[in-house]
C-alpha cells in the first residue's frame, strides 16, 4: 500500500522534480541522484586493478596510497569532513575494488557525467563531494583539495591499472595532473593508451561490467519494514547490532551503524530502499555465508530505512516541503512511522564528535 | 556435584604438571578470597587473572563477558567441542555463568598497539595482509573488519591479539571442520573453510604476536 501510494505521489511530482533540480544545482554539490542500479550480466568479466604494492614510488604514487588510506579509514577526517561513524569501504567493499559494490573503478571512467534534468556536467570530484555531504553526513572538501585529489587518484589508478592488465598494455600507469585527476575520464581530452582506446570507446568505459550495484530482482510482495525485521534480527543483528548501531571496537565502528545519529543522512543514496535492497542482496552478509531471498533484501531493507538517521541537508525547515522536492522514490523520508514522520526529529548535519 | 569433582580430577590429572606451576603467586585461601566462587573452577586451566596456560586454557583477560557467556552456552548444547572444556561448562550453571564470565572480563588484558586499516598500504606478510585486507578474491574479509584494530576485539568478537597460537589454530581448524558452530549464519565457518592450512598457521602465530 505504502509502496503504491509512494509511485502515485512520484508520479503527480514529476513537475517539482524537474524544479528542484535546478535549485540543488545552486545550492549543493550533489544532487545525489539514485545510484547505478545495473542488470546483472551472465557471465561478467571485471577488470582486475593492480596489486597496491604495484602504486609508483614518487609524488603521484603518494597521491595515490593516500586516497587508498583515506578511503579504508575515512576517520581520519572526522569532525573535518566527515560527521559519522562511517568508512567508504563499508559501501564499497574491498577498498573499492569489488565489483557489484560500486567500485570506484567503475565511477572513474563514467564521469564527468551530463544530466539532461539540470544541465549540468558533474565531475568526479563533484560526486566525491556529494557522498561527504550524504553519505559520510559532513562537509565536503574544497575542489581541488589533497583528499579530493588523492581519492580520485587512487580511483583512477585501479581503473586504469585494470584496463592496461586486461589489454596487456605494459609499463606504469600515466601520470596526470591533479586538475586532471579530479575530473574523471569520461571526457575527449582523456589519454587512453590506443590497445584500449581501440576497443572500448567513451560509453563502453563508463558502463564497465561490475559498476554500481547490481539490481535485486523483484519481490513478491511490497516491502515491509515488519517483516523485514525479522530478516535483519536473524540475519544482521549480530554485526550491527540490535540498535542499528554498529559494533565500536578500540574507539572505532568496525562494523557500521546503519541508522541513527552516526549512520548516513537522508539524502545519501543508501536511504533509497532500492538502493539498500540492491547493495543487500548482492553483497551481505559480508563475505556471503548466506544468501537472503529478493523479497528478504527488500524488506530488510525497508527496515532499515524506516529507522530514522541525520537530516536531509536540503532541508529548510518544512519536512513535507523537502519530503516533495527530494524524496519521490522508494523512502520513508516524511512518512509516519510508529508515531513520527521521518525527518521532524532528524539529528544534525556534520555535528562534531 | 558428582561430576564436578569428576570433571577436576580429569583435569588436574592430565594438566598436573602445568597447574602446580601456574598458581606461584597466590595460595589457594588467597584465591579464593580475590576470585568468586563461580570462577574458581577455571582457574587451573586460565589461571586466576584469565592469563591463559598455554595449551590447557586459552587467555580470557580481554574478552568480553557476553562472549563468554556465549562460549559457556555453547559448550554445554555441543555447538562447541572439548574434552575438557564440556564437562567443566557444564559445572557452571544459571547466574554463575555470568558471574565467572564478569569476573574474567574485568582482568586487564596486555597492551596492544592500535594499528588501524590503512596505516600500512603495502604489506608483505601475508597473515597481516589477511588480517587487514582480507583476500576478496575468494570472499574473505579482512579479519580486523569484525575483530577490530589490531584484533582488539569487543563483545561478540574476540579479542585475537596476544592469544594463545596453539588456541587460534584449533579454533579455526574447528570452525573448518564444523566441530565449532554458534555464530550468525555460519560467518566465521565460512571464512574459515576458505583458509588454507598455511595461512591458519601463519595467522595463529600472527595474533598470538600482537602486542
Amino acid at each position: 500500500m505504502k509502496f503504491q501510494l509512494n509511485i502515485i505521489l512520484g508520479a503527480a511530482a514529476l513537475f517539482s522534480l524537474n524544479m528542484s533540480a535546478v535549485v540543488i544545482a545552486t545550492e549543493l554539490p550533489d544532487s545525489q541522484h539514485a545510484l547505478p542500479s545495473v542488470p546483472k550480466q551472465a557471465d561478467p568479466i571485471y577488470i582486475q586493478p593492480a596489486a597496491l604494492s604495484d602504486i609508483p614510488t614518487g609524488e603521484f604514487g603518494d597521491k595515490v596510497r593516500l586516497g587508498y588510506q583515506l578511503f579504508v579509514n575515512t576517520q581520519q577526517l572526522r569532525d573535518k569532513y566527515v560527521g559519522n561513524q562511517l568508512n567508504c569501504v563499508n559501501c564499497h567493499l574491498n577498498a573499492g575494488n569489488k565489483a557489484n559494490a560500486s567500485p570506484l573503478w567503475g565511477a572513474y571512467f563514467a564521469y564527468p557525467a551530463y544530466r539532461k534534468k539540470n544541465d549540468k556536467v558533474n565531475s568526479f570530484e563533484e560526486r566525491l563531494q556529494g557522498c561527504f555531504t550524504y553519505s559520510m553526513n559532513g562537509k565536503a572538501p574544497e575542489s581541488g583539495s589533497k583528499e579530493l585529489v588523492a581519492l580520485s587518484a587512487y580511483s583512477y589508478w585501479l581503473g586504469m591499472s585494470g584496463l592496461m592488465l586486461q589489454h596487456n598494455v605494459a609499463g606504469p600507469v600515466p601520470e596526470l595532473s591533479d586538475s586532471e585527476l579530479v575530473k574523471g575520464a569520461k571526457r575527449d581530452d582523456f589519454i587512453l593508451p590506443e590497445a584500449i582506446s581501440s576497443k572500448m570507446d567513451q560509453n563502453a568505459l563508463a558502463q564497465l561490467p561490475g559498476r554500481g550495484y547490481p539490481a535485486v530482482p523483484k519481490a513478491e510482495q511490497a516491502y515491509s519494514p515488519e517483516r523485514g525485521l525479522i530478516v535483519y534480527q536473524a540475519h544482521c543483528q549480530s554485526c550491527h547490532g540490535e540498535d542499528g548501531q554498529g559494533q565500536i571496537i578500540a574507539g572505532v565502528a568496525a562494523l557500521p551503524p546503519v541508522w541513527g545519529p552516526q549512520s548516513f543522512n537522508w539524502g545519501a543514496g543508501m536511504h533509497r530502499v532500492n538502493t539498500a535492497a540492491d547493495f543487500i542482496y548482492e553483497n551481505m552478509p559480508l563475505g556471503k555465508s548466506v544468501q537472503l531471498t529478493p523479497q528478504q533484501a527488500w524488506d530488510v531493507a525497508a527496515y532499515i530505512n524506516s529507522q530514522d538517521r541525520p537530516q536531509d541537508p536540503r532541508f529548510k525547515g518544512n519536512v513535507p516541503e523537502t519530503q516533495s522536492q527530494y524524496h519521490q522514490h522508494d523512502g520513508f523520508y516524511g512518512q509516519s512511522v510508529a508515531g513520527t514522520v521521518l525527518g521532524s526529529a532528524s539529528s544534525a548535519n556534520f555535528p562534531k564528535k | 556435584m558428582n561430576k564436578k569433582i569428576i570433571a577436576a580430577t580429569f583435569v588436574s590429572s592430565v594438566f598436573s604438571l602445568q597447574v602446580s606451576a601456574s598458581i606461584p603467586d597466590a595460595s589457594p585461601k588467597e584465591l579464593q578470597l580475590t576470585v568468586p566462587v563461580p570462577a574458581q573452577v577455571c582457574v587451573s586451566c586460565h589461571g586466576a587473572q584469565g592469563q591463559g596456560l598455554e595449551v590447557a586454557g586459552p587467555k580470557l583477560a580481554g574478552l568480553s563477558a557476553s562472549y563468554m557467556v556465549k562460549q559457556i552456552k555453547l559448550f554445554q548444547i555441543g555447538q562447541r567441542q572439548s574434552p575438557l572444556m564440556q564437562p567443566m561448562a557444564m559445572t557452571v550453571q544459571g547466574d554463575n555463568i555470568q558471574v565467572a564470565a564478569d569476573y574474567f572480563a574485568s582482568q586487564v588484558a596486555d597492551d596492544v598497539t592500535l594499528r588501524y586499516r590503512g596505516d600500512k598500504v603495502v604489506i608483505e606478510d601475508p597473515a597481516e595482509k589477511l588480517a587487514y585486507q582480507g583476500d576478496w578474491a575468494r570472499d574473505i574479509p579482512a579479519c580486523f573488519t569484525c575483530h577490530g584494530p589490531s584484533g582488539a576485539g569487543a563483545e561478540l568478537f574476540p579479542r585475537l591479539a596476544g592469544q594463545q597460537a596453539s588456541y587460534i589454530k584449533s579454533q579455526l581448524e574447528a570452525w573448518q571442520k564444523g566441530t565449532r558452530k554458534g555464530d550468525a549464519d555460519n560467518m566465521m565457518g565460512n571464512v574459515a573453510s576458505k583458509l588454507t592450512a598455511t595461512e591458519i598457521n601463519a595467522l595463529a602465530h600472527y595474533f598470538a604476536s600482537l602486542k
